[in-house]
C-alpha cells in the first residue's frame, strides 16, 4: 500500500508546505493502516473485512488564529488538489475567527523514523490455525492483522515517522453454560506453539468454570483482581484522573491526592513508561515525552499529564502529553505477592479475572462502579469453589489503591491495546494484579 | 469516476453479489471555554465499501481510493476473501437477504458546509459563553457546536440504487461550578442532536438554557447530598435516553442474542423465545423503532445493505415483540427485525444497530405524575452510566435532582444516582408522561462491534415515574 511508504507522505507533506505564505505554519499528522479483520463466533467466521485507509490532520496557524482540518490520502497526485483547496479555505476563514491566546507553534523536535516491520504468516495461515485449534470449542473474537504507520511533520522542518506491523487474536471461550474466559494473544512476531499454549491455558480455565455459579450477595468481601482487571481501572483514571486541563476545569477525579489530602498506599506506584514499546512518544504536535514520567509515586501524587497547550493556558511546564492527557503507556509497579500465593492469602474472598464497564460514581470522591465479568470465582481458605454471578462494585480510587490494598504481585502483564475505533490503536499497559482487604459490591 | 460506472467495471467478476457503498462525509466543529476561542476543525472523509457474496459468505473490502485500478485490486481480494472464509461459515445467506431497493432521503437540514460562515457561529459560541458567567465559582463554561454532511450512494448488482445525505447538526453546552464545598457541573444538548441543520437553531432559546445551566450549577454547590433509600423515581428526557438506549435498545439487538457480541460489546438476558411472550415492562410501555420521525438524528430510507426501513412497534403494552436486527440476523433466527444493519462509515461492515429507539408518550400530566408522589425524587440530565454485559444490572448518575415530597417539588440534591435490574425496573414504570413532556433527541457515539463502530441514533421519551427504585448519593 503506497500510502504507508514514508517517501510518499514525505514528498506530498514538502509539496503542501512549499505553497505555506511567510506568515503561516503548518503541522501535518498522518495516520494509516491496512488490515486485516476476521470476526468470530463458535469458532466460525462471521465476517472478514480488507481495510486500506490512510487520512492527514493539518494544524494551520496565521498569525495568532490557528484552526485544523482533515483529508482522506490516497498517495496519489488527487492529495495534493484536496490538500491545497482545504488550504485555500482555510485562508478564508481564519482571518474572521477570534485571536488564540494559548495557540501552541510547530517546533522542531528533530527527525525520527522508526519501522518494526517483523515477518507474519499469511493472514490465511494465521486464521486457519486458529480456526483449526478452536474447533472443537465455542470462541468468540476478533482476529486482527496488518501495518499501523504514523508520522508527524511540520513546517519547522520536524519529522517523525513510526510503523509497525503486528497482530492480536482478541477472544473468549464459552462452555455450555455460557461461562466465559477471556484471553489474547498479540505481538510482531507469530508463534503457533505460543497460540496453542494460549488457547490450551484458555481451555483450562474455562474447565474450572463447569461447576454450578455461585450467587454471591451483595456486600464487602476480600477481592484479588487480576492484572486485566487491573487494567480496566487504569483505563477509567485517565478519565480526567491524570490530566492537568481536567482538575483546572474542575472535573479531574483525583483533586485531593493532588491536594495532598488523601495518599494511596505506598504499595502503589503509576508511570507512563514508554520503554514498553507499544506506542511512539512523539504526540500529535511532535513533542517527545520523555521516557518515563512518574504519575503517582508510593502512594503520593507526583506529577499530571500536562500538554503544551495547557501549559501555554496555566503558565506550566509541558511533559507533551497528548493533546487529551491520557496515559498511552501506563505502568504499574509490582510487588512481593507471588503467583503461587495468590489464593492463600486471598483466604475467603472473591478472585476477579476482568472488570466491565466501568464509570465515575462520583468523580469528587474517585468512587467508581463498574461490573465483574467473565473468569470470576468465589474462593473459600484458598481453595476456588465456584463461578460466581456478576456482581456490581462502587468503590473509591482512594480505597482499591490506597487503604484497602494489601498486596500487589510480584508479576505483570501487557495489556496491549486492542481498540479499533477509526483506526487501530496503537499503545497499552502493563499491570499487576491486586490483593484487597475490601471490595464493596452493590447489585 | 460515477459508482455506476465503478460498479460496471466489476461486472465481469464473476460473484454472486457485489454492493459498493461510496460515503462522502464532511464536517465542521468549533468551541469556546472561557470566552477564549479553542478552535475550529473542518474535515472530510470519503472512501469506499465493496461487499462481496461467495458461496454463501459475505466478506467486505474498504478502500478510500477510487482509482479504478484500485478498486478492482479491492474487489479481487474480497473476492478471495469470501471464497476463502466460506470455508468456515458461521451461516449461509443468498441474494434473498440483499433486496432491490431503489430511493433516495434527505435530511430537512438545509446548511450545507460550503455555506458555513464561521464567524457567525463562533460569535453565537462566545455569547453563550459569556451568559455562563454568572459568578466568579462558575470557573468553566463551555460551548461547542458540530455539522455533520453525510452523503452514502449504495449500487448493487441486485439493481439496488439508493442516494441518501443526512445533515447532522448539534450544540452543547456545559458550565462547571467550584468552591470549597467541591465542583458541580450542569450540561445542556449532549441529548439534542437532530439531522434538522443548524439553520432550525433557536439562538434566543440557547441563551436561556446558557443561563439556566450556570445557575443551577451554583445552586449544586449549596446543595445537600441526594438521600440513599429507595423511593419513587421521575426520570427527564435527558437522563431516559440513555436509560431506553443501554437497557432497550442493546438487549434487542439480535446480534447480541446470537452471540456475535459476546466477546466486547456482550451479549443479551434476552432468549429467542422471549419474543412474544417476555412481560418486558409495564402494561404503559411502547417502544418503537422508527426511522421515519422527521428531523430526528437517526432517521433514513434504506439502512446500509439496501433494506427499507419502516416503523415497528419493538415493545407494545409492555410485551416484547420484535428485536432490532438485520435480514441476516432474521434468517438465523427465525425471527421478525427491522431495517437496521447500518455501519459507522464505508470503512467497517454494516451490522446489526439501533435507530430511533423511541419510548412513546402517555397520558399522565407532569403534574399529575409529581402530585402522586408521596415521597420520591426527579432526576434530569445523565452524567454516568453502566450496565452488565447481559444488560441487566446498570447504575446511572445525573447531574440535577429534586425530591418529591407530598406530591410538590421540594429540595434541590446533588450527586444523585440510582440502579436496578432492566426488566423489574422497566415492570415498575409506574406513570407514563403525554405529549407535553415528550422530546426527541439522539446521541452522537453508540460504541459496538468488532473492529469496534461508533454510530448515531436517536431516541425520544417522555418524563416516566418509576415506583420503589435504590436511590443513593456521592461522597464515600
Amino acid at each position: 500500500m503506497k500510502a504507508l511508504e514514508s517517501t510518499h507522505f514525505e514528498a506530498f507533506a514538502q509539496k503542501i508546505l512549499n505553497e505555506l505564505k511567510a506568515d503561516e505554519e503548518l503541522t501535518l499528522n498522518f495516520s494509516g493502516e491496512k488490515t486485516l479483520f476476521s470476526r468470530f463466533s463458535k469458532a466460525k467466521v462471521r465476517q472478514v473485512t480488507n481495510l486500506e485507509q490512510a487520512n492527514i490532520d493539518f494544524n494551520f496557524i496565521k498569525g495568532n488564529r490557528t484552526l485544523s482540518f482533515s483529508m482522506p490520502y490516497q498517495a496519489s497526485e488527487l492529495d495534493f488538489s484536496l490538500a491545497l483547496k482545504k488550504l485555500i479555505q482555510s485562508r478564508d476563514w481564519i482571518d474572521s475567527l477570534p485571536e488564540d491566546p494559548y495557540l501552541v507553534r510547530p517546533k522542531h523536535y528533530g527527525v525520527t523514523k522508526e519501522e518494526n516491520l517483523h515477518t507474519l504468516p499469511h493472514n490465511d495461515d494465521m486464521i486457519g490455525m486458529v480456526l483449526d485449534l478452536a474447533s472443537h470449542v465455542d470462541l468468540a473474537g476478533v482476529f486482527s492483522s496488518g501495518d499501523i504507520a504514523k508520522a508527524t511533520i511540520n513546517s519547522k522542518g520536524q519529522s517523525h515517522w513510526f510503523k509497525t506491523r503486528n497482530f492480536y487474536l482478541d477472544y473468549s471461550l464459552y462452555n455450555e453454560k455460557q461461562k466465559a474466559v477471556k484471553s489474547l494473544y498479540a505481538g510482531n512476531t507469530f508463534d503457533s506453539n505460543e497460540l496453542k499454549r494460549n488457547i490450551t491455558d484458555a481451555e483450562y480455565k474455562l474447565s474450572l468454570m463447569s461447576r454450578d455459579s455461585k450467587k454471591v450477595a451483595r456486600g464487602d468481601y476480600r477481592v484479588y483482581l487480576a492484572p486485566s482487571a487491573v487494567n480496566e481501572l487504569v483505563g477509567t483514571l485517565s478519565w480526567g484522573g491524570v490530566s492537568m486541563s481536567a482538575h483546572k476545569q474542575g472535573h479531574g477525579s483525583l483533586k485531593d491526592l493532588w491536594q495532598q489530602k488523601k495518599k494511596l498506599s505506598p504499595k502503589f506506584t503509576l508511570e507512563e513508561d514508554f520503554s514498553l514499546g507499544l506506542t511512539p512518544r512523539f504526540n500529535e504536535a511532535g513533542e517527545v515525552s520523555p521516557s518515563r514520567l512518574p504519575l503517582i509515586e508510593q502512594g503520593e501524587f507526583k506529577n499530571f499529564l500536562v500538554c503544551s497547550r495547557t501549559a501555554n493556558e496555566y503558565k506550566l511546564e509541558s511533559n507533551f502529553a497528548s493533546d487529551w492527557e491520557s496515559m498511552r503507556s501506563p505502568v504499574i509497579h509490582t510487588g512481593d505477592l507471588s503467583r503461587s500465593d495468590i489464593l492463600k492469602e486471598l483466604k475467603t474472598g472473591l478472585f476477579v479475572s476482568d472488570l466491565h464497564y466501568l464509570n465515575w460514581s462520583d468523580r469528587e470522591t474517585a468512587r467508581i462502579t463498574g461490573m465483574t465479568r467473565y473468569a470470576c470465582f468465589w474462593v473459600e481458605n484458598g481453595e476456588i469453589q465456584a463461578p460466581i454471578e456478576d456482581l456490581r462494585f462502587d468503590e473509591s480510587y482512594y480505597s482499591i489503591f490506597g487503604e484497602n490494598l494489601e498486596r500487589v504481585t510480584d508479576f505483570s502483564e501487557m495489556n496491549p491495546a486492542t481498540g479499533s475505533y477509526f483506526q487501530r490503536d496503537v499503545g497499552g499497559s502493563k499491570t499487576p494484579g491486586v490483593l484487597l482487604s475490601n471490595f464493596k459490591f452493590t447489585l | 469516476m460515477k459508482l455506476k460506472n465503478l460498479l460496471e467495471s466489476l461486472s465481469d467478476l464473476k460473484v454472486d453479489y457485489l454492493s459498493l457503498r461510496e460515503v462522502h462525509s464532511k464536517s465542521v466543529s468549533l468551541s469556546v471555554r472561557n470566552e477564549i476561542f479553542e478552535g475550529l476543525s473542518h474535515g472530510e472523509d470519503h472512501g469506499l465499501m465493496i461487499e462481496i457474496m461467495m458461496n454463501g459468505q459475505f466478506a467486505y473490502g474498504a478502500t478510500n481510493s477510487f482509482l479504478p485500478e484500485d478498486v478492482r485490486a479491492c474487489a479481487l481480494e474480497t473476492k478471495e476473501a469470501a471464497i476463502k472464509a466460506s470455508r468456515f461459515s458461521l451461516s449461509k445467506f443468498s441474494v434473498d437477504e440483499r433486496p432491490k431497493t431503489v430511493g433516495e432521503y434527505n435530511s430537512p437540514g438545509k446548511l450545507t458546509i460550503e455555506e458555513f460562515k464561521p464567524h457567525e457561529w463562533s460569535d453565537l459560541l462566545m455569547d453563550l459563553s459569556s451568559t455562563m458567567k454568572i459568578h466568579d465559582h462558575v470557573i468553566s463554561r463551555t460551548a461547542s457546536l458540530a455539522v455533520v454532511e453525510m452523503q452514502t450512494h449504495f449500487m448493487a448488482t441486485n439493481g439496488s440504487d439508493i442516494k441518501q445525505t443526512i445533515y447532522r447538526s448539534s450544540v452543547s453546552m456545559s458550565a462547571v461550578a467550584s468552591s470549597e464545598k467541591g465542583n458541580q457541573r450542569r450540561s445542556y444538548g449532549d441529548d439534542q442532536s437532530t439531522q434538522f441543520g443548524l439553520d432550525h437553531l433557536n439562538k434566543t432559546k440557547l441563551k436561556v438554557e446558557a443561563k439556566r445551566v450556570a445557575e443551577e450549577a451554583l445552586i449544586l454547590l449549596e446543595a445537600e447530598e441526594c438521600p440513599t433509600e429507595t423511593m419513587d423515581l421521575l426520570l427527564a428526557p435527558d437522563q431516559l435516553y440513555l436509560q431506553i438506549h443501554e437497557s432497550i435498545g442493546h438487549p434487542l439487538e439480535l446480534d447480541r442474542i446470537l452471540g456475535d457480541e459476546r466477546n466486547y460489546a456482550g451479549w443479551s438476558f434476552v432468549k429467542p423465545h422471549d419474543f412474544g411472550t417476555l412481560k418486558y415492562g409495564s402494561p404503559l410501555m411502547n417502544v418503537t423503532f422508527d426511522p421515519t420521525v422527521v428531523g430526528q438524528y437517526a432517521s433514513y430510507f434504506a439502512d446500509d445493505i439496501g433494506n427499507p426501513a419502516t416503523r415497528e412497534f419493538l415493545i407494545k403494552d409492555g410485551v416484547l415483540l420484535r428485536g432490532l436486527g438485520s435480514l441476516e440476523s432474521q434468517k438465523r433466527l427465525g425471527l421478525p427485525g427491522v431495517a437496521s444493519q447500518r455501519a459507522t462509515s464505508w470503512n467497517r461492515a454494516p451490522i446489526d444497530r439501533m435507530a430511533n429507539i423511541n419510548l412513546e408518550p402517555g397520558t399522565s400530566s407532569l403534574s399529575e405524575m409529581i402530585k402522586s408522589v408521596k415521597r420520591g425524587i426527579f432526576m434530569h440530565t445523565n452524567r454516568s452510566w453502566s450496565i452488565d454485559d447481559y444488560r441487566n444490572k446498570f447504575q446511572f448518575g445525573c447531574e440535577f435532582a429534586q425530591l418529591i415530597e407530598d406530591g410538590k417539588l421540594t429540595k434541590i440534591v446533588k450527586n444523585p444516582n440510582y440502579r436496578g435490574i432492566t426488566a423489574p425496573f422497566w415492570n415498575q414504570l409506574k406513570m407514563i408522561g403525554d405529549k407535553s413532556t415528550f422530546e426527541i433527541g439522539g446521541l452522537g457515539s453508540c460504541g459496538k462491534g468488532e473492529p469496534n463502530q461508533v454510530i448515531f441514533v436517536g431516541h425520544a421519551s417522555p418524563v416516566c415515574l418509576f415506583s420503589n427504585i435504590e436511590v443513593f448519593g456521592g461522597g464515600k
